[in-house]
């Protein structure tokens, strides 16, 4: 207690000037939205016991099937790839080892629409099942295909999340451990299960949350596959029931969690610190592998860049191919023209909010500000229905105070992005502070310079590189973007995501392959930048 | 000399007015993602030099963004499909009631809502569609038929998500009460050849691939997947016929896709004028032959695809009464377990 009471004091005292009051009403501010979803959580809820009843089990059972699904296949792919293309030698090695995160481009929603007859293409084989053995099997293997093909479809764009991290992680854990375990006899097998593995758990858990989080954000392809989950129940209460309260209920069952899962992942992390001491900068030397081991690594590593990458584009291709005559008009441009504008306004407002909430919290070492912050990122955590629902309540309420309509405005929508992916930008930036400028700070402080003149002299510089990588992250999640932008957007505004969701629901598919290949494309230059970026760092 | 001050601003004021009206132009939020409407829009353009600003999204989005808007909205039409919609609409206090002579004149009363908060403007039927070689049609009757144990793994219908599906219980909780609304739900879900999913195109390919024999679906698919470009499509409305369920009875449920003033429009003149455009008989056809809709009036109709389904008794609940029932109807498809 007395030391809380001391926090509270210097926090009161010494650390309270402009800077960190400016930046505590910054976080608090893009927290606003998300905290009145929490604040409706204590509403009385009438058809609260009604959803419990009926589908709350439904929504729980559909979820943990597929985030259980989604999350193995995903680990499965991303680490046996990783450990492939950063610890093993084979031809092609250098190819996979970029190619493998191209499915990072690909929204989940445009995956379901590339493959959205995968489910009909089973038709016949139902059918014989039908004539052969009998109804209810065939009603119970479809119930069953549903969520193997949505499981696939969604591990085949969202496994680089974990390819990323544990590959970075094998190849930075450096030759000591590995050699130490090789000269004790250990068998490749043995020092993958015994030794590598567990250095990587905790990229491997990041990564994994990240699926999951992904996974039950979700809209698109578990509405297309109709796969119930929260998203789906949350969509449906609010909008389909006008039943706000319900859906916030549900909205808060996901929320916690999701909590639950952050908390286990730190559990995790926090046990697994030690590795950092260890690792060395002298890299490991790669297995070479004999050609028919080399032939399997291959065939390991072409899977999920074939499912994931090769072929939806393919699939896209062709169809744009077919409707090239629509391709070139002045309507499509100003598509791509809106999409990238507001992409990059969004990327640029969010490293600039980003470097300010990381730059005042660490200057100072105020953990009130530390606080916000954390509260402010947390817009990220949960899935965009939740977002959109804080920020029209939000919204609602300013206009019953003072009659603006913020809803429609590019304001609106570019601060709807900043809630929902400032984290993306103030992780990294807030790392790369952590490792590079703390001392650098303190040096400029002590010679006398101002706060903002270490801002800009000493920690924008410095991390320029992080400043592009997080400006290019939010980049890449907003031009992915749909449920807000869709909500929120200005009048005859359209983006392409939003271009390719209203085609798909007319059940033009075809046609919207067209704004879809557009998106794929704008992100995977990006994306391939940002790989690089990684490798050049290590 | 004041006289001719008096002269100049009014001279001014007259050319503001003019400019504004040769500026007029109305924002409509729709939820109706057809070619019929663009065509449509484009005309009422050319025609009366009122530009649309159009913002599509789903319905009960709009509606959810009307009510953040509220007075201060910018929006002076609501186009939605289904009169649940409609009325939830109405419910939500983001409509006005507008009287028109034209309206009146052009829309049925059983179209339209009696204070005039939202008009018709096309009429959808959901009816049976069977599959031609596996399907007689003299086993075929009523809706209610199809929670008989005969039908055991023979139907495919979409999620109870959507409005379709949910102003049809709503037109069985009319006719038979909630308890056997339930009971009929239940059963039919259990009669379905697998759990429901995507649109009601997707359930005419399932029966046209031998999945299921028949589907709870809007005939208007069944047009536009006849007349589609992809021959797939073609083939598969080929192999499947129309039925018009309940002849002998109350007829067959239909619903409306129509659209209503909203409460905080500043152009409320050019909105009406709008909604009279699409209600005038050279526009009903448009969405007949563009969208294989029915028109308002659904003896005017004069497609052909149309016609060659054949007329058909309708089910003349009114439609406010079944846009009343909406929650219910949600509720009761939670409690049958029909996803």
């Amino acid at each position: 207690m007395n030391k809380f009471y001391r926090i509270l004091k210097e926090e009161l005292f010494f650390k309270l000037n402009a800077w960190t009051i400016i930046s505590l009403l910054v976080g608090l501010f893009i927290f606003l939205p998300m905290a009145e979803v929490l604040w409706h959580f204590t509403d009385t809820a009438d058809s609260w016991e009604h959803l419990k009843e009926t589908v709350l089990g439904r929504y729980l059972k559909g979820s943990f099937i597929l985030v259980l699904g989604t999350a193995c296949l995903s680990i499965i792919t991303g680490v046996s790839c990783a450990w492939l293309v950063s610890c093993c030698d084979f031809p092609g090695r250098r190819f996979f080892e970029w190619a493998l995160i191209l499915p990072l481009a690909i929204p989940t929603y445009i995956a379901a629409y590339a493959y959205f007859d995968l489910l009909d293409m089973l038709n016949p084989l139902l059918v014989w099942i039908r004539t052969s053995f009998s109804i209810n099997t065939m009603i119970y293997l479809n119930d069953v295909l549903v969520y193997v093909v949505t499981i696939l479809v969604l591990a085949s764009v969202l496994y680089p999340y974990i390819y990323l991290l544990a590959r970075s992680s094998f190849s930075n854990q450096g030759s000591q451990l590995i050699e130490a375990a090789q000269m004790l006899g250990h068998s490749p097998k043995s020092i993958f299960w015994r030794v590598a593995l567990p250095m990587a758990r905790p990229a491997i858990v990041a990564g994994t949350s990240l699926v999951i989080m992904e996974t039950l954000n979700d809209y698109g392809a578990v509405k297309h596959f109709g796969v119930p989950t929260f998203t789906t129940g949350i969509f449906r209460s609010w909008l389909g029931m006008d039943d706000i309260s319900g859906a916030l209920r549900l909205a808060a069952c996901l929320m916690l969690f999701i909590f639950l899962l952050l908390l286990i992942e730190k559990g995790l992390r926090g046990g697994a610190k030690f590795n950092i001491g260890i690792s060395s900068s002298q890299p490991f030397k790669r297995y070479s592998l004999d050609l028919i081991k080399s032939r399997l690594a291959i065939l390991i590593c072409s899977i999920p860049l074939l499912v994931g990458f090769i072929a939806p584009v393919m699939r896209l291709s062709f169809w744009a191919t077919s409707n090239i005559e629509k391709l070139f008009n002045a309507s499509f441009l100003k598509l791509i023209i809106n999409s990238l504008s507001l992409a990059t306004i969004s990327s640029f407002v969010a490293v600039t909010v980003a470097i300010f909430l990381a730059y005042v919290a660490r200057y100072f070492s105020s953990s009130s500000v530390y606080t916000s912050n954390r509260m402010a990122i947390l817009g990220y955590s949960v899935p965009g229905a939740v977002v959109a629902i804080g920020i029209l309540l939000f919204s609602g309420q300013i206009n019953q105070l003072n009659g603006w309509v913020l809803t429609g405005s590019f304001f609106m929508l570019i601060f709807a992005y900043l809630i929902r992916f400032l984290a993306v930008a103030w992780q990294p930036i807030d790392s790369g502070m952590e490792k590079n400028c703390e001392q650098f700070n303190n040096a400029s402080r002590s010679l006398g310079s101002s706060t903002f003149k270490s801002l800009i002299r000493v920690n924008i510089p410095l991390l320029k590189n992080t400043l592009l990588v997080a400006g290019l992250l939010v980049f890449i999640d907003t031009i992915k973007e749909l449920p807000l932008t869709l909500i929120l957007r200005p009048f005859n505004f359209e983006t392409l995501a939003t271009r390719t969701f209203d085609l798909t629901t007319q059940g033009q598919i075809p046609e919207s392959s067209i704004p879809a290949l557009c998106i794929i494309l704008v992100v995977v230059f990006p994306a391939i930048w940002l790989n690089r970026q990684m490798e050049y760092k290590k | 000399m004041r006289r001719n001050i008096f002269n100049n601003v009014f001279t001014i004021l007259f050319l503001v007015a003019t400019i504004s009206t040769l500026k007029a132009e109305i924002n409509v939020y729709s939820h109706r993602h057809y070619d019929s409407d663009k065509i449509l829009f484009k005309q009422f353009t050319k025609e009366t030099g009122i530009k649309i600003n159009i913002i599509k999204g789903s319905a009960d989005q709009l509606i959810q963004r009307l009510i953040s808007e509220g007075n201060n909205s910018p929006a002076d039409v609501l186009l939605t499909v289904d009169a649940g919609r409609l009325e939830r609409a109405r419910a939500a206090g983001v409509l006005q009631p507008v009287k028109s002579n034209i309206l009146l004149k052009n829309i049925p009363s059983a179209m339209r809502d009696h204070e005039g908060y939202w008009y018709g403007l096309t009429v959808r039927a959901r009816v049976i569609v069977y599959a031609k070689d596996r399907v007689n049609p003299s086993e075929l009757s009523t809706y209610e038929d199809l929670a008989d144990k005969k039908w055991k793994g023979r139907i495919v219908v979409r999620s109870s998500s959507n409005i379709y599906n949910q102003s049809l219980l709503a037109s069985i909780i009319v006719a038979n009460g909630s308890k056997n609304a339930l009971s009929w739900a239940k059963a039919v879900r259990k009669n379905m050849a697998r759990t429901p999913r995507g649109s009601d195109r997707d359930q005419a390919r399932a029966v046209s691939s031998g999945i299921a024999d028949i589907a709870i679906m809007n005939t208007y698919y069944l047009g536009i997947l006849a007349n589609s470009s992809e021959r797939a499509d073609r083939e598969v409305a080929e192999k499947l016929a129309v039925f018009f369920p309940n002849q002998n009875d109350r007829g067959a449920h239909i619903n409306v896709s129509g659209g209503g003033v909203t409460r905080s429009s500043k152009n409320k003149e050019e909105a009406i004028r709008f909604l009279e455009f699409l209600s005038n008989s050279k526009s009903q056809e448009t969405f007949g032959k563009v969208n294989y809709e029915y028109p308002v009036k659904i003896e005017m109709n004069k497609s052909n695809l149309l016609k060659s389904w054949g007329s058909f008794k309708v089910d003349e609940v009114s439609l406010s009464v079944l846009g009343a029932k909406n929650s219910e109807a949600v509720k009761l498809f939670d409690r049958a377990g029909w996803e």
